[in-house]
């Protein structure tokens, strides 16, 4: 082999090792994201709170359809509101995308005190049709909340001006009723748009 | 006449130099409250154009019976509401709120209104008065 048949054979060599990478790197299958997809997804734990109309809500009630539910409170002026949008535009963008299983949005209160059945109802549906609100009783939230590692805490303030700090996370429950997934904070419509398809797909 | 240029002079040195006042607001968000609840949320960026530190300890409105400083913080995933004692504002500098972020909470509107007040204090020194427009959150 002369030299310039293995110059050739060098750039022949390295073409092809790019080529081998590139295939591996670009043909993978698209992964989620942003979202942390549990290895094994987890039944939710046994509670019973109720939603805006009343109605028990149970581990059952989050079953045959997918779920984003998002823990906070109606008077938080600030982040939750801000999230609610994102999930509500995140929810419109996978409508308008065709996507089947819509998953459906659910605010779970953790300030069960001022949030009654009928202001959870005027809050979730400022964020579109068909979303959920939860609240009752602390010790049945409790249930739930610490179940999914969820945290919150009311803080100390004035009779109605009190905030409760909590768990920014949303989770992902799957048609079968599991915890599947969770999203941390912050959050963003894309990130909803790009890995829920994915997720489910997955399923 | 000359009462008139007297009191024109007095208005300038007043303001000194510069005719901008020491604080401005831009991008001014204040947004309408909730089905079924009193509080607001208002979000600007304030700019301090003195060659002063500037402290705002105190916000006011005719229109809310509170209007507090507050700060949203993420830490190990856990949001937290805090109020905050003042916003110190640098000679020259802008501090932003925002979603998410510091911003200001408002509580109890005075009826419903489509334009409100804010009056932004460094100790009893009226620094800023800003009037904006209310905005749908889902704008």
């Amino acid at each position: 082999m002369g030299p310039k048949n293995f110059i050739v054979a060098i750039v022949l060599a390295i073409a092809l090792a790019t080529g081998i990478f590139a295939a591996v790197r670009f043909n993978t299958p698209a992964a989620p994201s942003s979202a942390f997809v549990l290895p094994a997804p987890t039944p939710l734990p046994e509670f019973s709170l109720i939603d805006q109309f009343g109605n028990a809500v149970t581990a059952d009630t989050f079953k045959n359809h997918w779920s984003l539910v998002f823990f906070g409170f109606t008077h938080c002026p600030d982040i939750c509101p801000a999230t609610l949008q994102i999930l509500a535009a995140a929810r419109g963008e996978l409508e308008a995308a065709g996507q089947v299983l819509l998953p459906r949005i659910v605010l779970v209160s953790v300030d069960p005190e001022r949030d009654k059945p009928e202001l959870m109802g005027k809050y979730v549906d400022y964020f579109g049709d068909d979303n959920l609100g939860v609240t009752g009783s602390l010790t049945e939230l409790r249930k739930l909340t610490s179940g999914l590692g969820i945290y919150f805490e009311k803080q100390v303030g004035d009779a109605n001006d009190y905030s409760v700090d909590h768990s920014a996370a949303v989770l992902l429950i799957n048609p079968d009723g599991q915890f599947h997934a969770l999203f941390s904070a912050p959050h963003s419509t894309e990130n909803y748009v790009h890995d829920i398809p994915l997720i489910a797909a997955d399923h | 006449m000359r009462y008139c240029f007297f009191c024109a002079t007095l208005f300038l040195a007043a303001c000194g130099t510069e005719s901008r006042p020491p604080l401005a607001a831009d991008d001014v968000v204040v947004t309408a409250p909730m089905p079924g609840l009193k509080m607001s949320a208002a979000y600007m960026s304030l700019t301090n154009h003195s060659d002063q530190t500037m402290r705002v300890s105190r916000v006011t409105s005719p229109h809310y019976e509170s209007v507090e400083l507050h700060e949203t913080t993420m830490e190990n995933g856990v949001a937290r509401m805090r109020a905050l004692p003042e916003l110190k504002i640098s000679a020259g500098a802008t501090v932003t709120l925002q979603r998410g972020a510091k911003h200001l909470m408002l509580s109890r509107p005075s009826g419903v209104r489509e334009t409100v007040t804010l009056q932004f204090f460094d100790g009893d020194d009226l620094v800023l008065a800003v009037d904006a427009t209310l905005e749908p959150r889902n704008n």
